[in-house]
């Protein structure tokens, strides 16, 4: 049973870990690559 | 020769016929009150097709035998619907608010917590159940809500009851809208439930979409390994639909992929349910513990989205964390239901299939780190 209880918390463990990661990747990714000014444009056309 | 040789009928046992009355039941549902039509078509078919006695389909050399071996011991099936569910996913919803992917995270508990519960009925304390670590396991991902994933992960391990978790984890995200709701309204108050989201969000770069696939399959990929196919197809398939230079291929696995192996694996799963093996008592309880394990899915997805209502001084719905589930769009819909019956104004679509699709890839994650775990503990 202490097995199974060891899969548990080091799998949300991991899940926690490797989804955080990819979070921090990501919010790095969008502060490095800004949207081009003409994908901003086509997006605030479709607004309109 | 005596007539009892070749003629079917005369073969007929108890678990023959209950099958092939599950197999009728299994296609009325997606004919008659279109549950999951795609799937639960081929599989009542391919059901009936193998409990046919002396039909020999699904005995060795019998074409449902073969495609067995050739697509899901191979776990080929699993991996080429990914990469069509890739191709079908905009995972704009997610990039435009990252932090879903907590959520999705945290709903993946559902797997954990029901492989836990399958394991105390098994060989871990209770020994009620012929439940070993690995049919624990591969119960628990009943809960990634995810067909594919469960295919995967039950065919690597081994598991005795590989075609009840497929056939519950396929039935049971067309169940969503019914599993969810009571929960969600038990967990949430009425005025949580009406609260509004901001409706524009940040515009996402074309680079970043393109950037995105490659980047999730190498972190995912070199801290999580075993998840490494899985992702991979997964991504490969949303890389073919975000580069823009071969819109050929991305239609292809959007439409002669995804159709020719849902059929194919349709049919071979229908094929896997064969009476001796289907029709024991372990079985029923394999559909009770999926429906925990999408409960407790939605249970630790919401309890997420409310701290992340208080952490956030009350500008995110707690509901939305109940999308941490993969059900897609399935789960997006229920929140986007229940939010518009609160507050006739509050549209929450695009933040719930934010996490919806988060959810996506963190049910991925649990399948890998699932594979990679059990071995070592068992």
């Amino acid at each position: 049973m202490l097995n199974a209880l060891w899969i548990v918390l080091l799998g949300m463990a991991i899940i926690f870990a490797v989804l955080g990661i990819l979070l921090l990747v990501m919010v790095l990714l969008s502060k490095l690559i800004r949207p081009r000014k003409k994908e901003e444009k086509r997006r605030i056309d479709s607004w309109s | 020769m005596t007539t009892g040789e070749f003629l079917g009928f005369l073969n007929l046992n108890w678990q023959a016929v209950a099958m092939l009355v599950i197999g009728g039941v299994l296609m009325w549902l997606g004919i008659a009150k279109k549950v999951e039509p795609v799937l639960l078509v081929p599989i009542g078919f391919g059901c009936v097709l193998s409990n046919i006695p002396l039909g020999g389909a699904a005995e060795a050399g019998g074409f449902l035998a073969v495609l067995r071996e050739a697509g899901i011991h191979t776990e080929i099936f699993p991996l080429l619907i990914f990469i069509a569910i890739g191709a079908m996913i905009d995972f704009e919803p997610f990039l435009q608010r990252p932090y879903t992917i907590l959520l999705g995270a945290a709903a993946q508990f559902g797997i954990f917590g029901t492989f836990f519960l399958a394991y105390l009925l098994g060989d871990g304390w209770l020994h009620v159940l012929d439940f070993s670590l690995k049919d624990a396991a591969s119960i628990g991902i009943i809960g990634s809500a995810d067909g594919p994933t469960s295919i995967y992960v039950a065919t690597i391990l081994q598991s005795k009851y590989t075609a009840a978790i497929v056939v519950a984890a396929y039935s049971y995200m067309a169940m969503v809208p019914i599993i969810q709701p009571p929960i969600i309204k038990a967990m949430c108050s009425k005025k949580e439930r009406a609260l509004k989201m901001p409706s524009v969000a940040g515009t996402i770069s074309q680079r970043t979409k393109i950037l995105f696939p490659i980047i999730t399959v190498l972190v995912v990929g070199l801290l999580a390994p075993k998840a490494t196919p899985l992702i991979g197809c997964l991504m490969f398939g949303n890389l073919l639909r975000e580069c823009g230079v071969v819109e050929r291929l991305s239609l292809a696995a959007q439409n002669e992929l995804a159709n020719i192996v849902t059929i194919l694996l349709g049919i071979t799963v229908g094929g896997m349910m064969s009476g001796t093996e289907f029709l024991r008592p372990e079985t029923i309880l394999v559909f009770v513990l999926g429906v925990v394990a999408f409960s407790l899915d939605t249970v630790a997805g919401v309890l997420l989205g409310k701290l992340m209502y208080i952490l956030s001084g009350r500008k995110v719905n707690p509901m939305i964390g109940a999308c941490g589930i993969s059900a897609f769009p399935m789960s997006s819909r229920v929140v986007q239901k229940l939010g518009l019956e609160a507050n006739p104004y509050n549209h929450l679509l695009m933040h719930a299939a934010g996490a919806n699709v988060a959810g996506q890839i963190a049910s991925v994650v649990a399948g890998g780190v699932m594979l990679m775990l059990v071995p070592i503990f068992s």
